[in-house]
């Protein structure tokens, strides 16, 4: 693949660092705001559910605390890297590369802080007792899975994007949306069987939380086929993103 | 010799998104006397054959398809009908210094720009004091951006970009905002490629530079190809037989 050159995966280095530099740059408190987040949703959500849904679910701030770090990453990333070719507008239309480097280096940039809130959240749960065992070195996996997710969801809204600009607002009903059809504050069991148990097996962000959660809290590895075919059918969308993104790419210049 | 470039009978519309066309007939259709569907030709039939080394200015007023041609060129657009053969690498200059970010100091602009522009970090590292010097812009290593002028950034752009390795380089006004002093330094670098292989098609308003530089013209007027051939007869078409020659006056006179 072209983009496997060298010169370009320097290309994609230096767009991720420009990324992760400019991130946050005109805030006070920069890179804290990607864990800042998380605590203070962790605070109201705590608050509002630690008595109703979170009975039974063990270390429930930290089951909580996960799914908003990974759940805020998901949402931060996607609507970045949606918005990446028309805020390097100049480089989508008059620069000569495969621009699906402008969405990997963003989703990149990202993907750094997912890796630094997910540490001090490991750093929390040692703190407040949880007793982390050998799978949690499984972690990076689940990192990876997350890459691939917002990856191709990254490829497909920013290449929609260009043609169709209300995917700003669809996206952030879609969002909003998604944080209930996760279980971010409650547990998958608490849903009834029947379509809502179809509509959290078919999200995929759902897998990742059940991981994550699996690996830190309950010490237990995550069962190998379960991983195998969520990286497979991951793997396979990101691999039909970058095909459509390439079959629009020509008509970018055009629209922007 | 065979054309490094060759445009058969190349046209470029535009005509709108499809979602966005199908806007409009829907609101053609619910108004009765909407838009409706317009299009308008930025280039008709365009023929071409660059050789190998071919220094070629591109003329032509405002809204004449100078940079549709270069970016149907460069590949950014594709044309609506014909066909483009391009053999070898391909570098479109725009602006002053594209993708530059106004937050990031000068140093790391300056790598920034050429890795986009397909330069080595460890090329650019070992041109990094000349390509500042040049720019005289030695003292500014670590200011940011935003503080320089569009002057200074353009000999910024400029002095990096005259490292840029390609087969063929397409100019659109890109470095037109520096002082007489720049110009001087500009058209001393463009005056050493003048024999060189490298082709060059520079659109341009700057018709002395167009005869001190390039054997060629191309002038398009509305879209379509109006000459192509040797500079000082195209020139004299597009001005008129007489339009003056550069007259040098020194300062003592």
């Amino acid at each position: 693949m072209k983009m496997f050159d060298k010169k370009y995966l320097t290309l994609l280095r230096e767009l991720a660092v420009t990324r992760y530099k400019l991130k946050d740059q005109s805030t006070i408190l920069g890179f804290a705001w990607s864990f800042l987040n998380p605590l203070i949703m962790l605070g109201l959500l705590f608050s509002l559910f630690s008595a109703r849904l979170g009975k039974g679910i063990d270390h429930y701030a930290i089951y909580l605390l996960i799914g908003l770090v990974q759940y805020n990453h998901f949402s931060s990333s996607t609507n970045r890297s949606m918005h990446v070719l028309l805020a390097m507008k100049s480089l989508t239309a008059d620069a000569i590369f495969p621009k699906e480097l402008l969405v990997i280096g963003s989703a990149i940039a990202d993907f750094v802080e997912l890796i630094a809130a997910m540490l001090v959240c490991l750093m929390i749960a040692k703190l407040s007792g949880v007793e982390l065992s050998l799978p949690v070195l499984a972690l990076p996996l689940v990192f990876l899975f997350q890459l691939t997710l917002v990856l191709w969801v990254s490829l497909c809204l920013s290449c929609l994007y260009v043609f169709v600009r209300d995917l700003t607002y669809i996206y952030q009903a879609f969002m909003r949306l998604l944080l209930f059809a996760t279980p971010i504050f409650y547990a998958p069991s608490f849903l009834e069987k029947g379509p809502a148990q179809y509509v959290l097996w078919l999200n995929p962000l759902s897998h990742l939380l059940d991981f994550s959660r699996s690996l830190i809290l309950k010490g237990d590895g995550v069962p190998l086929t379960q991983m195998i075919l969520f990286f497979a059918v991951n793997f396979a969308l990101l691999y039909g993103s970058i095909r459509l993104f390439r079959k629009y790419e020509p008509t970018f210049a055009e629209y922007l | 010799m065979d054309p490094i470039i060759h445009l058969n009978d190349v046209s470029k519309s535009f005509d709108g998104l499809r979602l966005r066309r199908m806007v409009r007939i829907v609101r053609r259709y619910l108004s009765g006397n909407g838009s409706g569907l317009e299009h308008y030709f930025a280039l008709r039939q365009i023929n071409l054959d660059v050789l190998r080394g071919d220094k070629i200015a591109l003329i032509g007023n405002n809204g004449s398809g100078k940079t549709s041609l270069l970016k149907l060129i460069a590949g950014l657009y594709r044309p609506t009908d014909g066909r483009i053969d391009v053999s070898g690498r391909v570098l479109l200059l725009r602006g002053v210094g594209t993708g530059m970010v106004d937050e990031l100091t000068v140093a790391e602009n300056l790598f920034l720009y050429g890795v986009i522009y397909g330069m080595e970090r460890s090329k650019i590292r070992e041109k990094f004091d000349e390509v500042m010097e040049w720019a005289e812009l030695k003292d500014f290593a670590s200011a940011e951006l935003r503080t320089l002028s569009s002057g200074m950034r353009a000999r910024m752009a400029f002095s990096l970009a005259r490292h840029f390795d390609t087969d063929v380089f397409l100019l659109d006004e890109a470095f037109a905002v520096g002082d007489k002093d720049f110009k001087e330094k500009y058209e001393e670098v463009f005056r050493k490629q003048k024999n060189g292989d490298k082709t060059y098609i520079i659109a341009t308003h700057d018709l002395d530079f167009a005869r001190m530089f390039c054997a060629k013209t191309i002038w398009l007027q509305k879209g379509r190809l109006m000459a192509f051939g040797e500079t000082e007869s195209v020139l004299n078409r597009y001005v008129g037989p007489n339009y003056p020659a550069p007259i040098r006056v020194s300062a003592n006179q």
